[in-house]
């Protein structure tokens, strides 16, 4: 993860090679660029479709016949949508906060602790971004049936939050490798308690990292479908589950719109939480630690 | 406080909380795999090994087949897109680096329903490409693009690609770019200096992306479920319906056993790299 950090620190590599030489073919493919532009083509063009018929004035998926709000106006005049958004913003909120506070902690426990425990705490850390969503579901759903936990929207947190945690402990811990532990030693040196260190010095320091965290948190949450799907109670149903619910009836300009909103709200999220770093002032970029999760 | 113990204690929270609700509740999955079903279809633990032998009887072995060879081709497609696109941005990026990657992460943040989804939008039979199709007059009738294996596939690698490019560009932006030259300096063919040079210096970053691919590409069933049909249904699927259509939690809580135990050892190669790599971050 370091190895993705460290290029924003340095100055950018100009493209363009030496003038003297003019560049062989070796140095600078012409396939490479034109693949480059039609995978991006590939990949923002579905998003652009959705986005653009959503505001389509007929229920037409293959002609645009006009600009119109209709299917938003019919989204929100649907109670029942309205409620599954509001149950979505909930979890994702309880989610964000409940693994921002436990990710952090683990991420200096980690970082810090030299015990046995610590490695097999790692371990365990790591597994679950590594563990297909489905897999996490069911185990999820098996143990809220096998305790007799009524399937509801708590049911929903308590699962995000499990599936949360090792994001958050990853993006921290990558920033808090990075500090200086001499400046804590000289905290605590100088009389600070374990706490008063953590809360004066060390925290401080993680903020970018921590809100970069959350932020993801809450989009993963937000989007979160599988999850989602197997540990909801009936009603209100996350949002993403009332999606797959409507796909499979069709395709209607509705969902274009759910979509569209949806995918507002995450781009939202993560630009800010790229741009955040940089907000604050602070030199390295968000999108490294925000890309470190990747890696790790 | 001693900082080791001050350390040990910022670990429980998380680590019981990681304890009880990931490890604990995976132990039951194998200890439900094991059982059988009462009359009102409610999971009664035993030892009932038979629910294993049934996931592979004929009935849903080529489910899993499919699986794993769907599973494979995506980590192919996804390699043969993501190492161009990552090998461009990472040598020839110049100063729009950083911008570039941030575009091939942002469309991963669109929720993957809403993404998958475009695509049926997309290439449904009254959809967008076949309106267009019919439209201009290339064609009579539409093509059917859903219900395919081409589809899944598809849908598989839009869902999972930045998966590969992220790791690969990091391995490709670390290298040293003198390598290169030194290749070609020693006469090297530009296929000669990839081959024996960049391949080599990139091969940890393919692995990675190849691994965390593979992983989510295997268990996935909304692409199945969405871009495909009953005839395209991979393991998840099976698992899905098991669960939450045909209440046989026992043989659905078989095949999650039968794909973890499949994808531990991808996991375990993964695991111990990343773990290698946050001790060379450490120090």
């Amino acid at each position: 993860m370091s190895a993705v950090r460290a290029p924003a620190a340095e100055p950018p590599v100009q493209a363009a090679p030496a003038p003297s030489k003019p560049p062989k073919p070796f140095d600078r493919p012409r396939f490479l660029p034109i693949f480059t532009g039609a995978f991006f083509v590939f990949m923002f063009a579905p998003i652009v479709i959705v986005a653009l018929f959503s505001f389509n004035s007929s229920k037409s998926l293959q002609r645009f016949e006009g600009f119109s709000l209709e299917w938003y106006r019919r989204f929100f005049e649907d109670e029942s949508l309205r409620e599954s958004l509001v149950a979505s913003i909930q979890i994702a909120t309880v989610t964000m906060l409940a693994a921002t506070a436990l990710g952090t902690m683990l991420a200096f426990a980690l970082v810090r602790a030299r015990s046995r425990w610590a490695g097999s705490a790692n371990i365990l850390m790591l597994v679950p971004l590594v563990t297909p969503e489905i897999v996490a579901a069911v185990s999820a759903l098996v143990l809220f049936t096998q305790i007799g936990w009524q399937l509801s929207l708590e049911t929903v947190m308590v699962a995000h939050i499990t599936f949360s945690i090792s994001y958050v402990t990853v993006v921290v811990r990558a920033r808090l490798a990075a500090l200086n532990p001499e400046v804590e030693q000289a905290a605590l040196d100088l009389g600070a308690t374990r706490w008063g260190t953590l809360r004066l010095v060390t925290l401080p320091e993680l903020w970018p990292a921590i809100v970069a965290a959350a932020l993801l948190t809450f989009a993963l949450s937000f989007d979160d479908f599988v999850l989602s799907f197997f540990t909801t109670g009936e009603s209100p149903q996350p949002l993403p589950v009332r999606i797959y619910s409507a796909i499979r009836f069709g395709v209607t300009p509705t969902i274009n719109a759910i979509g569209t909103m949806m995918l507002t709200v995450s781009a939202l999220l993560i630009l800010l939480a790229i741009m955040l770093p940089r907000l604050l002032g602070r030199r390295e970029s968000g999108l490294g630690v925000l890309v470190g999760r990747e890696t790790a | 406080m001693s900082e080791q113990r001050f350390a040990t204690t910022l670990l429980l929270p998380g680590g019981l909380w990681l304890l009880l609700l990931f490890a604990v509740p995976l132990g039951l999955v194998l200890a439900a795999s094991l059982g059988s079903t009462d009359d009102l279809g409610n999971t009664v633990y035993g030892w009932h090994p038979e629910n294993y032998r049934q996931a592979f009887d004929p009935l849903f072995l080529p489910v899993l087949l499919r699986s794993v060879g769907f599973a494979f081709a995506t980590v192919a497609l996804c390699l043969l897109i993501g190492y161009p696109v990552a090998y461009y941005i990472a040598r020839y990026g110049g100063r729009w680096k950083h911008m570039l990657i941030a575009l091939v992460v942002l469309p991963f943040f669109v929720n993957y329903l809403v993404r998958t989804y475009a695509w049926v939008a997309l290439l449904a039979d009254e959809g967008l490409v076949n309106g267009a199709i019919t439209n201009l007059g290339i064609r009579d009738t539409g093509i059917t693009f859903l219900n395919t294996s081409f589809a899944v596939v598809g849908g598989l690698v839009y869902g999972y690609l930045a998966f590969m490019i992220l790791p690969i560009y990091a391995a490709i932006d670390r290298m040293d770019q003198a390598l290169v030259e030194a290749g070609k300096d020693l006469y090297g063919t530009p296929w000669n200096t990839f081959r024996h040079v960049t391949w080599p210096a990139t091969f940890q970053g393919v692995l990675a992306g190849c691994v965390l691919v593979f992983l989510p590409s295997v268990g996935d069933f909304i692409s199945a479920q969405l871009l495909g049909g009953p005839s395209t249904y991979m393991i998840g699927n099976l698992i899905q319906q098991q669960f939450l259509g045909a209440d046989n939690w026992p043989f659905g809580a078989a095949l999650t056993a039968i794909l973890m135990a499949f994808l531990s050892i991808w996991m375990v190669l993964y695991l111990r790299s990343a773990a290698r790599a946050s001790r060379e971050a450490a120090l």
